[in-house]
């Protein structure tokens, strides 16, 4: 290829050069909420149709994997199918005694993950779901095992959720069993330590043993009770008044290609408690390894 | 040159966009994987004035920060400054030859990922130097064996002047 000396920068290359550049740290300096209109704005327009191509790859990908889990998912609806008219009734029964009005059934969403390379943003999460599925901000993510997040912004077509790795991410939680009730949050905001949660907000007097079970609480109505957030392996620090705990978390970010959104409905009767959460449905037992009282302070 | 070379280049350009967006999360960890889109805003760099260069990174920077919001402009200060740069150096230094154009994605893809992580400051310490000194250098490396094998199968359609693009 011939290279011509025309090719070094003219005076209106330098000119659009630094208008790019000025341009650029205009847009580093903009609020967030001005950002992410930009970004929602985007990606809601040009960059739709790679997104659609994107999340076609993506199901592409895993459909042989997801073909397989359709098949056992069958399978076992096929067995539970055939006890299921007499748990209906059992549970119509146990309604009527109780005077609970009929609950609406809660739903969810299924999204795939569309990874995106940004070293230095790992904490966010794009769906390949939006306003077209009726996803509204602030609803709770879910892989299977466990929570991954929640919904920060909605585009018509893709969401960004923020994962529990992020600085701002906060949820009401509490032991398997009940016993014990903490906030949870990102155990650093960088480095290694991000992958990591705590338990925060426990009585001095409270222990909680390694391998116990944290799900969430339902306090604050965001997130439903019962989603399982990660387990306890050791106690980080201890104040005057609280002891605060290491979470190992049950989903990792990076590992998750399918998330569930669970729609509004799913969290709202749950808040409140009792045996409608969700902890039987990612199969949360509900005893925990003993704990109880800490031994007094040396 | 026949009128329908041009059409090709940009069809290369087009087909390394639509593998960015299809076979890119098949071909391992997105820290990983070679990074089309910078491919080929490099191709088109090194085959146009500074300029028109500056503002394909800028536009390229725009979507990929629209990608991961969290981290947005950063993205575009690096792709413009790259694709300038690439532009002007391989106007003033480099030849035209397939060793030094895979070094010219490889040190693009490794620059790109430092003024990301420098300008967003999300990365510090011990993790800036795992990214600069390890995974970004991967990256390029990935990168640079994808260009040079889209240069090699499309060496007839690639070998455009810059004048012409």
């Amino acid at each position: 290829m011939a290279l011509g000396a025309d090719r070094y920068a003219s005076r209106g290359d330098t000119a659009l050069f630094i208008a790019c550049l000025a341009l650029s740290l205009v847009a580093m300096s903009l609020p967030d909420r001005t950002r992410e209109g930009i970004a929602t704005a985007l990606r809601d327009t040009v960059l739709l149709p790679l997104l659609e191509l994107q999340d076609q790859s993506e199901q592409l990908r895993t459909s042989r994997a997801r073909f397989a889990a359709v098949l056992a998912e069958r399978d076992s609806a096929s067995l539970a199918a055939a006890f299921l008219p007499e748990l209906r009734a059992e549970n119509d029964r146990l309604r009527a005694l109780l005077g609970l009005e009929q609950r609406l059934a809660g739903g969810f969403v299924p999204a795939d993950v569309l990874h995106q390379a940004s070293p230095a943003d790992p904490l966010t999460l794009l769906v390949s779901v939006g306003l077209k599925s009726g996803i509204t901000p602030l609803e709770p993510v879910v892989a299977p095992g466990g929570l991954v997040g929640i919904v920060r912004v909605v585009g018509s077509a893709t969401s960004e959720v923020v994962t529990w790795a992020h600085p701002e991410f906060r949820a009401s939680a509490m032991a398997a069993d009940g016993s014990v009730f903490g906030i949870v949050a990102p155990y650093a905001t960088d480095g290694p330590k991000v992958w990591l949660l705590e338990l925060r907000g426990v009585p001095y007097r409270q222990a909680v043993a390694n391998g116990t079970v944290i799900v969430t609480s339902g306090l604050g109505g965001v997130l439903p009770r019962g989603i399982p957030i990660g387990t306890i392996i050791g106690e980080a620090r201890q104040t005057e008044w609280e002891r605060v705990y290491l979470v190992l978390p049950a989903v990792h970010p990076a590992a998750a290609s399918h998330v569930l959104i669970l729609k509004n409905g799913a969290g709202a009767g749950r808040a409140g408690g009792g045996a409608d959460d969700m902890r039987g449905a990612f199969g949360v037992s509900l005893s925990s390894p003993a704990g109880g009282e800490a031994p007094p302070n040396p | 040159m026949r009128r329908t070379d041009k059409y090709r280049f940009w069809i290369v350009l087009l087909l390394l966009v639509a593998l960015h967006f299809s076979i890119r999360s098949r071909l391992g960890s997105a820290r990983v994987a070679p990074d089309f889109l910078l491919l080929a805003l490099l191709m088109y760099s090194i085959r146009s004035p500074t300029g028109i260069s500056a503002l394909a990174g800028f536009l390229v920077g725009l979507a990929g920060d629209a990608l991961t919001p969290a981290t947005f402009g950063a993205g575009m200060l690096a792709h413009t400054l790259v694709a300038y740069f690439a532009s002007w150096a391989k106007a003033v230094f480099f030849a035209e030859n397939l060793i030094v154009n895979g070094c010219l994605f490889l040190g693009g893809t490794w620059v790109r990922n430092l003024i990301v992580a420098l300008v967003s400051g999300r990365l510090k310490g011990g993790m800036l130097g795992w990214e600069l000194l390890f995974w970004s250098p991967l990256q390029g490396l990935t990168t640079a064996v994808a260009g040079v094998i889209v240069l090699v199968l499309f060496r007839d359609w690639l070998a455009v002047r810059r004048t012409d693009v």
